[in-house]
């Protein structure tokens, strides 16, 4: 009887340069190394079962990635957890792992926000505040995204649902973002800072959570359904 | 991460090239007494990530507790732009040091179209670029690789040279360096000691005699007991020396990015216009159990998903059949495919190709390299018209729908039938994919038509190669032939086979043409897109040589040539009657299966051929 895990992880400053294939590529290696029993696509080029949440941006960090690993065989969490770190390269790191209940939907199809922790070195709080005060009170925030099929115009201002603290530290100021993620609506970093007026590549950016949000309630992708203990 | 580039890297194009910590780079301690070596790829790190070569070093040098190697490779140009701004001095990946600290900085020369990498990256580094400029204080330049075969045009520029495998030489360069330091011996010192290995090459201890009228006569030494000749290192057996059993695994797509195995040095197939062919005889083949231990050992230290076979000729290893089921039995149930590089079907059963089929999708390739049987005869090409058609069929009928097909054009005695047999051939394979492929899809063939570059130690080494002029002629005619929508027809730049043609029989004469082309600007000659032939001529013209006449000037036979000290073990008689063979269209056999050719090899160098299964 095979098994589903999914697994929560970290990327840290050392590979978070990574483009999303790489990242993928590196987790699939790692899992071959373990010699854990992975259930493969069928036909000409088997493919190793394996999904996850929304692409990590280039040069960000995180403590909430997602995973999906399925195996041939039953596999504990506990056992996967430690025996991926071992494998895993530096910079990465499992944090929290289950097992699937059957017919858990898809990481893709229910995370829909993601919050990020920003540190602006040389930003000042006035100005952030200031900036988001303004946000506050206007509805849109037009900009032109390129995409595969052209430019298309993009209102970005509903896609920030939240700016937290906004705390000045170091020599810069640090704050917390929500925004949405995902199929139905998704803020890029780069777009965010220019929704906040910060150069992101200059930025120190966490995502510190993708959640599944419904209405006024916020869920992680462990809390795998089951709430009732 | 190198503290220096962080900054940058949210900047440029697949940053993580340059970040490290990739799984199983050897991060060692960078100690006082210990002998440090910088191998330098002079490509980008996808590019040079995938070097075999660049990984044996690299293991057997940190294998040792008395050195360490680190890599290093040229930053792709939006890279080298914000360090130039910056003043960032190029560095390695391992330690981010810079390459002056290093004892020595060794290059591998891939390609003559790469030499420009080369001298871009000592400038990038702080590092003068000739050797008479350097000094105490910085480390030893050297090189080894294929091109090592003619270094001349970059002679001035290294330390020493190492012509052939280097997995004994450089144990014995790293003792010798050891024993100089501890006796506190100079450089000069430690040069005069290493030229008296055999397989290394200092060029200072030389200098070139040209005549009046300019004709090449020859390297006197300077240097007292220095040998003339100059012999390529090569292995007795390969079943003995170290293999990498641990690749360090890159973050970003690379080439050749699998768990890749050398299955054996060396093919004797002997076509004439093949340097390779000619310079890494003679045949040795390694133990298919040893094979298979390393690869166990390779997929389980890097979780790669794919198994390379490597060699010149992979097809022509006695037991690729067996070696081939073996590893299907064993990897396959875990998702591990096979591949091999070239899965050339001259030397290749469809079958075979079927039974890799059963794990990847790989496409088929045929290289008849000439339109005609007389034209392949002439180049020792042994591939009959019926081979090609077997096999294509077979292929067709087995289910592959695209087939590519390689050629050359500009081959000694070439005519306008052999252009047309290019073309008939293509027509003819699509016709066969018309009538035996499966129907899925329609059939595709594409042609790859490169122009012949005349290379050193090859029996087509004193011919002169066409003039641009013709083979632009030459390629228009086969666009004109070729058009069809089922067949797609590419072929390179002229220019950049003329390049290439100029430096692989070039003399030291060239080395100021190669330091005023990095000045003008040229870099990444052999990225398509970077090649800038006007800045080429410009620098050819500034240093007053005329590259014509070294690309397509066919030399006498009793000429000096720039590489006859650099002995790969070959008779020049073997050359000049391979030569003469071709010009009566004579075919030479495989010494792996037939009788010996006597090129030479096997008595000067004292090896003889292996193979896997025993016996030839
Ligand atoms: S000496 Fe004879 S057997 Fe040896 S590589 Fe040359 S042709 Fe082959």
């Amino acid at each position: 009887m095979g098994s589903i895990i999914r697994f929560r992880f970290s990327v840290g400053s050392e590979v978070r340069f990574l483009s999303h294939l790489d990242l993928l590529r590196t987790l699939e290696r790692a899992l071959r190394r373990t010699g854990l029993p992975i259930a493969h696509t069928e036909g000409f080029n088997p493919r190793p079962k394996m999904s996850f949440g929304f692409a990590l941006p280039v040069g960000v960090m995180s403590w909430a990635e997602y995973g999906d690993f399925e195996f041939n065989e039953k596999v504990s969490p506990h056992a996967f957890e430690t025996l991926y770190n071992e494998h895993l390269p530096q910079g990465f790191r499992v944090l929290a792992a289950e097992t699937l209940p059957e017919g858990t939907p898809a990481l893709m199809s229910v995370i829909n926000a993601a919050r990020y922790q920003i540190y602006i070195p040389g930003g000042s709080a006035a100005e952030v505040k200031e900036r988001v005060d303004w946000l506050k009170q206007v509805d849109t925030f037009v900009i032109e995204r390129q995409t595969k099929k052209g430019v298309r115009k993009v209102n970005l201002r509903p896609l920030l649902l939240e700016v937290g603290p906004i705390s000045p530290v170091g020599g810069g100021v640090e704050i917390t973002t929500l925004s949405s993620l995902g199929k139905q609506g998704n803020l890029r970093i780069d777009e965010l800072g220019q929704l906040l007026d910060f150069p992101y590549r200059d930025a120190v950016i966490t995502r510190t959570a993708q959640l599944i949000m419904d209405g006024e309630e916020f869920r992680e992708p462990m809390e795998i359904g089951v709430r009732d203990e | 991460m190198d503290k220096r580039l962080e900054p940058l890297l949210p900047y440029v194009q697949k940053p993580a090239r340059y970040t490290n910590g990739e799984l199983n780079a050897v991060h060692k301690e960078w100690a006082d007494q210990i002998t440090k070596v910088a191998l330098a790829f002079p490509d980008i790190y996808d590019v040079g990530m995938g070097n075999l070569g660049f990984k044996i070093l690299y293991e057997i040098i940190n294998a040792r507790p008395d050195a360490l190697a680190e890599r290093a490779y040229a930053p792709w140009l939006d890279m080298q732009q914000l360090m130039e701004e910056r003043g960032i001095p190029l560095t390695v990946l391992e330690s981010g040091r810079d390459l002056v600290e290093f004892d020595f900085v060794g290059f591998t020369l891939q390609h003559e179209l790469s030499h420009t990498n080369i001298i871009k990256m000592m400038d990038l580094a702080g590092i003068p670029r000739f050797s008479h400029e350097r000094g105490e204080e910085h480390p030893f330049i050297i090189a080894g690789g294929p091109c090592a075969y003619n270094v001349e045009p970059l002679a001035d520029f290294f330390d020493f040279v190492v012509l052939g495998e280097g997995e004994e030489v450089i144990n014995e360069i790293l003792d010798l360096y050891a024993a100089s330091r501890k006796s506190k011996g100079d450089k000069a010192d430690f040069l005069r000691k290493v030229a008296r290995l055999e397989g290394v090459y200092v060029p200072s201890f030389y200098t070139p005699v040209y005549t009046d009228d300019g004709m090449y006569a020859g390297l006197e030494p300077v240097e007292e007991g220095v040998p003339s000749k100059i012999r390529k290192r090569v292995l007795a057996d390969m079943n003995t020396v170290p293999i990498p059993e641990e690749f360090v695994v890159p973050y970003v797509d690379a080439v050749h990015d699998r768990a890749m195995v050398e299955i054996m040095r060396g093919c004797s197939r002997g076509c004439r216009f093949c340097q390779a062919g000619m310079i890494y005889r003679p045949v040795r083949e390694r133990d298919p159990e040893l094979l298979k231990e390393t690869l166990r050992k390779l997929v389980a230290a890097t979780g790669y998903d794919e198994i390379s076979l490597s060699s010149l000729s992979s097809g022509d290893y006695s037991q690729i059949g067996t070696l081939v089921t073996d590893l299907i039995a064993e990897f396959g149930p875990c998702g591990v495919g096979v591949s091999l590089p070239s899965l050339r079907l001259d030397s290749f059963g469809v079958e075979l190709a079927e039974e890799i089929q059963k794990t990847r999708k790989t496409g088929l390739t045929f290289a008849p390299e000439a339109g005609t049987q007389r034209l392949r005869d002439v180049i020792n090409k042994n591939v009959s018209d019926e081979d090609l058609k077997q096999v294509v069929q077979g292929a067709f009928s087995a289910g592959w729908y695209s087939i590519k097909l390689y050629f050359m054009i500009g081959l000694p005695t070439e005519t306008e039938e052999d252009l047309d047999g290019i073309a008939r051939l293509a027509h003819q394979v699509l016709q066969w994919g018309r009538k035996y492929g499966t129907g899925q899809r329609l059939p595709q063939v594409s042609v790859s038509v490169s122009s012949f570059v005349p290379k050193p130690h090859t029996p087509f080494q004193w011919m002169g190669q066409n003039t641009m002029e013709e083979l632009r002629e030459k390629q228009k005619y086969l666009k004109k032939a070729l058009r069809h929508p089922g067949i797609r027809f590419n072929y390179p730049r002229v220019e950049e086979s003329f390049v290439e043609a100029v430096f692989a029989r070039g003399d030291r004469r060239l080395g100021p043409v190669l330091a005023r082309a990095v000045d003008l600007g040229c870099q990444f000659d052999s990225w398509t897109d970077c090649f800038q032939f006007e800045l080429w001529m410009q620098a050819f013209s500034d240093c007053g040589i005329d590259p014509h006449w070294y690309a397509q000037r066919t030399r006498e036979f009793g000429e000096t040539l720039p590489w006859d000290h650099l002995d790969p073990g070959l008779e020049k008689e073997f050359l000049l009657y391979e030569w003469q063979r071709a010009l009566r269209g004579e075919p030479t056999p495989d010494c792996r299966w037939d009788y010996c050719s006597d090129c030479g090899v096997c008595p000067n160098l004292l090896v003889d051929i292996a193979l896997a299964g025993g016996e030839a």
